[in-house]
């Protein structure tokens, strides 16, 4: 086996990424280039027109699904797969190399990604299952249903999966839809396709077949075609956003995750929490923390994490050491301009004249960003970008938790335990991680954001004498 | 030297008149007070030459300026050349699709559709259409010129047409509005009525455009209809790229004949598909050349681009019926040799001039 050093070495010529049909692989002639953050092409994707994708939902649609126990030891087997094999002819280092070129997420990350992604697969079955409410069973053969029971089902059999390509690890939990059966047609990232190619070639290897999950990139009339096929649809592309108000559709929506820190915790003790909610995952996540709020001064905390972060080094995505997100110098660009904008009327402790540091290849480091806002209220502190930017703010009591609305993962460290129950109580934080726990911390079996389950079935009454 | 004997406008389709020729002889068929037409006899005041004197061939014709945004508001009888006489023999008066902007007219004289629809039926003997059966036409019809070309193709390549009705401007509207779910209906509709016809009529040439082709690829009952009735299938109107029409002709239709039609009203006529691409190529288109010719050009510059590069299409039309010369097009295309002999550009690859990259950020992650 190569070294992971001369794996990370850039590869010659594109590779051909196509389609998974229902027939095997298929390879059109309308294809889109996958460049790496320096403008090099790495790959050219196959785009599938709509009049394949239409055949396609209807071959899922016709097939059935593997039986429950089938399903769970080959979800079991793809996550090794996914974690071990050469797939596409990729081996588990091409890929992460592959990954961490077009993405520019550290390679480190991506390894991370790897191992938090197979274990996800690994336990769908069980975690998914979590999601069952307490009064419904799985099967209508479970001997309770003999004095009538409620029995938990699909609200559909296609599920149309479209992927948003911000991190390889939002990958983990589609694959809890076909631990319930669906047939599931999975619309790839352009911008990062190699994560849901491979998972879906491991999870054929292991037993899936090629009518019961299928990969269709696809331009975007025929990802329109996608969702109208489908019973359900769930993801974080701008075809999903269209339909974000379809009740059969589940949108990922920005995370805007939180930190909270009252007056009776010193945020000294809580520092590398802190920062390792930002920086994790090179800042790319919905769960990375994009406001942090203390109650008190905030400028020595802002202040205090500008400097951690000021350190970080300024490496391109395949060197061991980097921690920081790369992008093209266009798009990088594009990025200063509207945080900078936003940026107007905060108080700047780090890249408040500019963030943008060319690596002379065509790429550049989104190099870290902390602002202070003046207040809890400051709409600054709803601005989630992808990359370590960090906005902070002095929160009071009269703030309460009307600043703290729509977050995905707020973590509070505070000893006020009515606080907290007020927290757990709003509808639209989505997590409360109470005490230093980072904002990105997950375990399989919690949900992310509601559990999938929640979207993907409904629980009906079954009497059977 | 200037002609006088006009006869190489009225050759017949097959004819293959010299390209500089028959310029010559347009100009001063459009230009003579005596057979010109009113909108052209007033437009060649305005003009810093004199067409009859100046304009030596085919070469010349970019010497005009492109006149058919004027189109939308010329009275049609000042459109018709006076030659045609008091009551010019005229097919009909035809509209643009409307899609930017109001539509532009044009008038058909029936030696012009004549000439047209005889080539395109010899066309379509190249390409394995059989003769005489019934033809269904899920196509425009109203203003625009298709719905006319297709009842003279049933015809006369075919014997009886059937046809259903088609507004394209009315669906442009509903989707422009966000009305997808009524655009759809309309489709459905559409489709409804082909399909009443296809179970009941022995269809042997299906003439629709690629959007209701694939409603139809869509329903099992009328594939197995089309399979077992229709040996050849025409399409236009808007473009088929060459993975659809690769899956239609190895999967889906397999034993049907797939011919594409690319036109526009401003030329008074269509290419034709050429004959042997092989599945997965795209289609290329050629045209009624020396009447109806294509240039692949840059819009930025006006001149040609590379063959096998992509530019902007400009046509035009020079017959006795009508002088059209530089239109623009909205379409792109690769630019492709046209048939050996034959003057102008074929087209390939067409497309709709591309929308460009904006690098506005969306916020969020995803």
């Amino acid at each position: 086996m190569a070294s992971p050093q001369q794996e990370n070495q850039p590869q010659t010529g594109p590779s051909m990424l196509d389609a998974l049909g229902p027939g095997g692989p298929y390879r059109t002639r309308t294809r889109q280039q996958v460049a790496d953050v320096t403008g090099a092409v790495v790959a050219e994707l196959s785009l599938a027109p709509a009049l394949f994708v239409n055949r396609t939902m209807k071959a899922l649609r016709a097939a059935a699904p593997l039986p429950a126990a089938d399903r769970a030891s080959a979800l079991a087997r793809a996550a090794e797969l996914f974690r071990t094999a050469t797939l596409g002819g990729l081996t588990p280092g091409e890929y992460e190399a592959s990954v961490s070129r077009v993405s520019g997420l550290p390679i480190s990350d991506v390894r991370v990604a790897t191992q938090t992604c197979a274990e996800r697969v690994s336990h769908s079955y069980r975690s998914v299952q979590l999601a069952r409410p307490a009064g419904a069973v799985a099967d209508w053969r479970d001997p309770l249903v003999r004095s009538s029971q409620a029995v938990w089902t699909r609200r559909g059999d296609v599920l149309a999966v479209h992927v948003p390509g911000n991190h390889p690890g939002t990958h983990g939990f589609w694959p809890e839809a076909l631990a319930l059966g669906y047939r599931v047609a999975v619309r790839p990232s352009a911008r990062e396709p190699f994560t849901a190619h491979r998972l879906v070639l491991a999870l054929r290897e292991a037993g899936f077949g090629d009518d019961q999950v299928v990969l269709l990139p696809c331009g975007h009339q025929a990802a329109d075609a996608l969702v109208r096929g489908a019973d359900l649809a769930y993801g974080g592309d701008e075809i999903i956003r269209q339909y974000a108000d379809d009740p059969g559709v589940l949108s990922l929506q920005p995370g805007r995750s939180k930190i909270l820190l009252t007056a009776d915790t010193e945020w000294r003790d809580h520092l590398d929490m802190i920062v390792d909610s930002v920086l994790r995952h090179a800042g790319s996540g919905c769960v990375n923390a994009t406001a942090v709020l203390v109650e008190g001064d905030a400028a020595p905390l802002a202040g205090a994490v500008a400097e951690r972060l000021a350190v970080l080094p300024s490496l391109p995505p395949h060197d061991e050491k980097a921690r920081l997100p790369v992008q093209s110098v266009k798009s990088a660009r594009a990025m200063e301009r509207f945080v900078l904008d936003r940026a107007a009327g905060t108080r700047a402790w780090l890249g408040g004249t500019g963030f943008v540091d060319e690596l002379g290849d065509g790429s550049a480091v989104l190099r870290p960003v902390v602002h202070q806002a003046d207040s809890a209220q400051a709409p600054q502190l709803g601005t989630e970008v992808p990359f370590p930017c960090v906005w902070v703010a002095p929160w009071s009591r009269e703030d309460g938790c009307a600043a703290l609305r729509d977050t995905l993962v707020l973590t509070v460290v505070t000893e006020d335990h009515a606080l907290v129950q007020e927290l757990i109580d709003e509808p639209t934080i989505s997590n409360v991680h109470v005490g230093s726990h980072a904002t990105h911390w997950h375990r399989p079996g919690l949900p992310h954001d509601g559990y999938l389950g929640e979207f993907l079935m409904r629980s009906k009454t079954v009497a059977h004498v | 030297m200037r002609p006088t004997d006009l006869s190489i406008l009225d050759l017949p389709h097959h004819a293959d008149p010299d390209p500089d020729e028959l310029v010559r002889a347009a100009m001063e068929w459009h230009f003579h007070p005596e057979t010109g037409s009113p909108f052209w006899l007033e437009r060649a005041r305005s003009l810093d030459f004199d067409p009859r004197a100046d304009i030596a061939g085919h070469a010349d014709l970019r010497l005009f300026p492109n006149v058919a945004n004027e189109l939308r508001d010329v009275p049609v009888a000042d459109l018709v050349p006076r030659g045609y006489g008091e009551r010019p023999d005229v097919v009909g008066v035809f509209e643009s699709g409307g899609t930017t902007g109001a539509p532009k007219r044009v008038v058909c004289p029936a030696d012009w559709l004549e000439k047209l629809v005889g080539w395109s039926n010899a066309n379509l003997d190249v390409h394995g259409f059989p003769r005489g059966v019934d033809w269904l036409g899920i196509t425009p019809s109203g203003p625009h010129v298709v719905g006319e070309i297709f009842r003279r193709s049933a015809r006369t390549h075919g014997r009886y047409g059937f046809q259903v009705d088609l507004d394209p401007r009315w669906v442009k509207r509903l989707v422009a509005e966000g009305k997808g779910g009524q655009a759809d209906a309309y489709a459905e509709h559409v489709v409804d009525q082909a399909a009443h016809i296809l179970r009941t009529q022995d269809i042997g040439v299906l003439t629709v455009t690629p959007p209701l082709l694939e409603r139809i690829a869509q329903r099992e009952e009328l594939v197995e209809l089309v399979n077992k009735k229709v040996r050849a299938i025409r399409w236009g109107g808007t473009q088929m790229d060459p993975d659809t029409a690769a899956l239609y002709r190895t999967e889906i239709f397999p034993s049907a004949v797939l011919y594409g039609h690319y036109g526009s009203t401003m030329i008074l006529g269509i290419a034709g598909q050429r004959h042997g691409g092989p599945p997965g190529e795209p289609c290329v288109f050629d045209t009624f050349s020396p009447y109806i010719t294509f240039q692949v050009v840059d819009p930025a510059t006006g001149e040609a681009v590379p063959y096998g590069e992509r530019g902007q299409v400009v046509m035009h039309h020079v017959s006795r019926a009508l002088l059209l010369p530089n239109n623009l097009e909205r379409d792109t295309a690769t630019r492709v040799p046209a048939p050996e002999g034959r003057i102008g550009d074929s087209a390939a690859d067409i497309a709709p001039v591309a929308r460009f990259d904006d690098e506005d950020v969306i916020e969020g992650v995803y």
